[in-house]
């Protein structure tokens, strides 16, 4: 059902998007808020084994409160982390209450440890519905909800053209959303 | 005709160019089972090719689908001419390159080396393809030669094998320094050329630049991060760098062709290929001076790209620059003359010249104080995720 909606997405709705990517990347990603250096950075500290001081710099690069998860949390996620194979999201199934009501926090440390898998930002979210993709607001880790956000960013990574993409070393996935942000946040 | 196009089924004449393709892997020393699951797929992106022709003096017609719509063989053999070039630096760059594998600084490099060559060996795929189902016998012979080529510069070589076409396909690409400056320069080159046919009369060409652009962003990406990582961890001296630079830099100047090229002109008469900026510019093109204006374009971008790659500098590092487009060139108006790093005529003897050449261009001593940098944590670590 996902993929068939999906496939029906109306491309003329986003041939104004993709003629602006990259502008709209810069926009975003390059802002003083985001702090480019600072996600530059992490894309070479975060590696295996993974710590929980990783977990720190990536909560920090966020803007995220510290975390107030227990030891056994800890690790539960921590084995999420190694276990899980993009574009799989229903690994998130198995966490506790604690770490799964904060998506945000959870799809940043994927992010950084996958490259693949997408940071959950509301302001993306709403770029992805002013494109008609409409993915419901959640706070949760829904692997659903979160699996239809990753899979609507590749699509778009797919179906857009050769100038919408840039030769930065940033993973795609970060160039989409951070232009999608940028999209959702315009009037 | 959809949007975007994975062609499922091949025609006889390809067919037989795949399993001549297999053996080619085979004797230039590519190990095939590198490949793990990776797909040779022929992909069009028809909506970005345009319906009708763009400039030329067939401008406003409609773009060539098959080849008997093209309306003179001088027209058709420009063409293949084209797409024969395209698809022998393709298979070149991995002939030159293979053998990095055993040596990357890391497997992030290693797997991204790897994904680059499968991507250059699909680019030769989607050449091959347009000669085999478009050009007929004519066609198939300019696909056949695209693999019984060999890179001067592949330690798998036959006393019997051609070189490639192009000068910098024929050059060695000894180590992970070289491999970077490679992707840097001359993939960068190589995008300049893709975009130039994406707007291409002969629509399956145009519509074959897309994906193959999309797919080249990230070889230039690799090459500039990789020299921005060397920059980052300080090990390789910056003067030691430069010298890699001045090489690269104007080898992939060269790559641009003579100046006041007639073959770029006729092409852009013909509509089959175009300026880089031909949908943005707003000028009219100066037929008479098109590799110099792409030229320019290139060396203006490398400029800039400079600029990013010396913001990892630590503080009190000398800067790396882009030597002047006069220095050491081999095609074009400063072919031969003797012109410094700056761009200044040289003032002193043969031997003066020479021994400036051995200053400023990589020396066997320079090579081999590299090898021992190699020995070191010479560039910032990355860590491939899976």
């Amino acid at each position: 059902m996902q993929a068939y909606a999906l496939l029906n997405i109306d491309r003329e709705q986003l041939r104004p998007f993709f003629e602006r990517v990259p502008e709209l990347f810069e926009a975003h990603h390059n802002s003083e808020q985001q702090n480019p250096d600072g996600y530059e950075e992490l894309l070479y500290r975060v590696y295996r084994p993974y710590n929980r001081q990783m977990l720190d710099m990536i909560d920090e690069w966020m803007g995220l409160e510290q975390r107030n998860w227990g030891i056994e949390v800890e690790r539960e996620v921590m084995l999420m982390l190694y276990a899980i194979r993009y574009p799989d999201t229903l690994l998130l199934e198995s966490l506790s209450d604690e770490s799964v009501i904060d998506l945000q926090r959870l799809s940043g440390y994927l992010h950084f440890m996958k490259h693949t898998y997408t940071i959950w930002d509301e302001d993306t979210r709403q770029g992805l519905e002013k494109l008609g993709i409409m993915i419901p607001k959640t706070e949760r880790a829904d692997p659903f909800i979160y699996g239809a956000y990753i899979s609507a960013i590749e699509l778009l990574k797919n179906l857009a053209p050769f100038h919408s993409f840039m030769e930065h070393d940033v993973p795609r996935q970060r160039l989409f959303q951070a232009a999608l942000a940028a999209y959702g946040r315009e009037e | 005709m959809s949007p975007r196009d994975v062609v499922e089924q091949y025609e006889p004449n390809f067919l037989a160019w795949t399993e001549q393709f297999v053996e080619w892997q085979s004797r230039i020393g590519f190990d095939s089972a590198w490949l793990g699951d990776y797909q040779f797929e022929i992909k069009f992106d028809w909506d970005s090719a345009g319906d009708t022709i763009e400039f030329g003096d067939f401008e406003g017609m409609p773009k060539w689908d098959r080849r008997m719509q093209i309306p003179q063989q001088s027209v058709r053999d420009a063409i293949i001419s084209m797409v024969s070039v395209q698809g022998d630096t393709e298979f070149g760059s991995v002939e030159q390159q293979w053998h990095l594998l055993d040596t990357a600084p890391t497997e992030y490099d290693r797997k991204s080396a790897l994904r680059i060559m499968c991507e250059e060996q699909r680019h030769g795929w989607q050449m091959a393809y347009i000669l085999c189902n478009y050009f007929g016998e004519h066609g198939v012979r300019e696909a056949q030669k695209l693999i019984e080529r060999n890179s001067s510069a592949n330690p798998v070589r036959a006393e019997t094998d051609r070189p490639r076409l192009l000068g910098s396909f024929n050059e060695p690409i000894t180590h992970w320094l070289d491999f970077f400056c490679f992707t840097h320069f001359i993939d960068r080159d190589g995008k300049y050329q893709l975009k130039m046919l994406s707007t291409s009369s002969f629509k399956p060409l145009a519509a074959s630049m897309g994906p193959m652009l999309k797919e080249e962003s990230f070889h230039l990406g690799t090459g500039a991060n990789g020299l921005r990582r060397i920059v980052k961890q300080g090990v390789i001296p910056i003067s030691l760098l430069q010298k890699y630079i001045n090489k690269w830099v104007s080898t992939g100047l060269d790559l641009f062709g003579v100046d006041e090229s007639t073959s770029a002109q006729w092409a852009y008469v013909y509509g089959i290929k175009g300026r880089f900026d031909e949908r943005e510019s707003s000028e009219p093109a100066d037929r008479e001076h098109l590799n110099e204006e792409s030229r320019g374009l290139y060396y203006a971008e490398l400029k800039a790209e400079m600029k990013r790659i010396n913001a990892a500098r630590s503080g009190g590092e000398l800067e790396l620059f882009i030597p002047s487009d006069k220095f050491h060139r081999s095609v074009g108006m400063y072919h031969n003359l003797k012109y410094d790093l700056h761009g200044e005529p040289f003032e002193g003897s043969d031997e003066d010249w020479e021994a400036y050449l051995e200053s400023t261009l990589p020396s066997a001593e320079d090579e081999a104080q590299l090898q021992e940098f190699f020995k070191e944590e010479w560039i910032q670590y990355r860590e491939w995720k899976e």
